[in-house]
């Protein structure tokens, strides 16, 4: 594992974004699959909190909690929008935790690793993202049946887990701001 | 001179920028200010090699490519006359570089997700870098247009709801055109006219009451 690259901005520096549904939807899914990806997600983002200095932010982890529960497809949301410093630290906290779980991003998207170890890996990410949208996610709304739809999983995690290796990092923070901030087609 | 040298090192990909420092610029001695070459190597591919304008070229297709895959639409990036090209291949991307030496073919280079994602990240930390003081022409990532991104959804989701919506209000139409009205009758009621009218005079006998 790489040590994740923190960068610490004074949050007069953060950019404005405020997300629109679409864009809080996958800003969350984005972090759901961190956690499929790390057992240990929940704390390590909080951890990452803590180190790109968000604390004031996400004091604890039911701060972290609800921030995210804006998320519409989650089973207890939360209305209205996100605010724009928080979606920016949610943003950041991401790309760092997709720098830390880099290698191994990395190694799902790589061709080169053996088929068989590529598709048990796969298979264990699938296993831990479907829990984890189960438990978290309302299973009424067809978005998510269709992220839980033999036909369609496969390429959605894929997708997602290509998003976290490009956005790794600091120099991901720019490109996935924007790209959550796209207008639904 | 100071010839400084740094390596930016992924799983699949090295990047390596020789220069020197700017001394006119006020930089340090260990800041590189002007870029003399740069080398990468990509896992299974040649190695590539060139000045400050082919670097720049890399960038100027590679971080608008990682862009919009980034937002799930596969764009190739660069034209024909373009010394770098990028474009999506089945299960993957093709880099192409076209040599400014006139006796050397294109080179194409095929790269999976995992190598776009390293060049991607060497060339993030080349960008970041303190100690290399070169002012890269600005990458300014936009959020992408609506017909971008309807672009990704395939071509028969994308027309199986206005196929649908068409054909049924074709159906409705056709339905409606088959279908018979109902008749309008303008004369008077049917019941006044079928009914038998009782004789006014049934007897002759029986008195008229209307006398």
């Amino acid at each position: 594992m790489t040590e994740a690259t923190v960068t610490h901005l004074p949050e007069a520096s953060l950019p404005i974004a405020v997300l629109g549904r679409r864009g809080m939807e996958r800003l969350d899914l984005l972090l759901l699959t961190v956690e499929s990806l790390d057992f240990n997600g929940g704390e390590a983002m909080l951890w990452a909190t803590q180190q790109l200095g968000f604390e004031s932010l996400f004091p604890n982890r039911v701060e972290l909690w609800k921030r995210r529960c804006h998320n519409p497809l989650r089973r207890s949301t939360r209305r209205g929008r996100l605010g724009s410093a928080e979606t920016e630290a949610l943003i950041r906290l991401l790309c760092a935790m997709a720098d830390r779980l880099y290698p191994m991003l990395h190694q799902l998207l790589s061709s080169r690793e053996p088929a068989d170890l590529s598709k048990q890996r796969w298979a264990l990410v699938d296993q831990r993202l479907r829990d984890l949208i189960a438990e978290r996610f309302n299973l009424r709304r067809g978005a998510v049946q269709r992220m839980l739809s033999p036909d369609h999983s496969s390429s959605i995690q894929r997708q997602l887990v290509l998003t976290l290796a490009l956005a790794a990092g600091p120099g991901g923070v720019d490109r996935l701001r924007a790209s959550l901030l796209d207008p639904t087609p | 001179m100071l010839k400084l040298s740094y390596r930016y090192d992924q799983t699949a990909a090295r990047l390596e920028v020789d220069g020197l420092p700017d001394f006119s610029s006020g930089h340090g001695d260990s800041v590189i200010g002007i870029l003399s070459a740069w080398r990468l190597q990509l896992v299974g591919a040649p190695e590539l090699e060139g000045k400050r304008d082919h670097l720049e070229a890399l960038m100027a297709v590679v971080f608008p490519y990682a862009r919009h895959q980034i937002s799930g639409v596969s764009r190739p990036e660069g034209w024909s006359h373009h010394p770098v090209s990028i474009r999506p291949v089945d299960g993957g991307h093709q880099l192409g570089l076209t040599s400014s030496q006139p006796d050397v073919p294109p080179l194409e280079i095929k790269l999976d997700d995992a190598d776009l994602a390293d060049l991607l990240r060497c060339l993030d930390a080349l960008r970041a870098d303190e100690r290399v003081a070169i002012s890269w022409p600005e990458i300014i990532n936009h959020p992408l247009s609506r017909r971008e991104l309807v672009e990704r959804v395939p071509l028969v989701r994308r027309l199986a709801a206005p196929v649908f919506g068409g054909v049924a209000l074709v159906v409705v139409g056709v339905m409606a055109m088959v279908a018979p009205l109902p008749s309008q009758d303008t004369k008077a009621p049917t019941d006044s006219i079928e009914a038998p009218r009782p004789d006014p005079v049934s007897d002759p006998s029986q008195a008229d009451p209307s006398r």
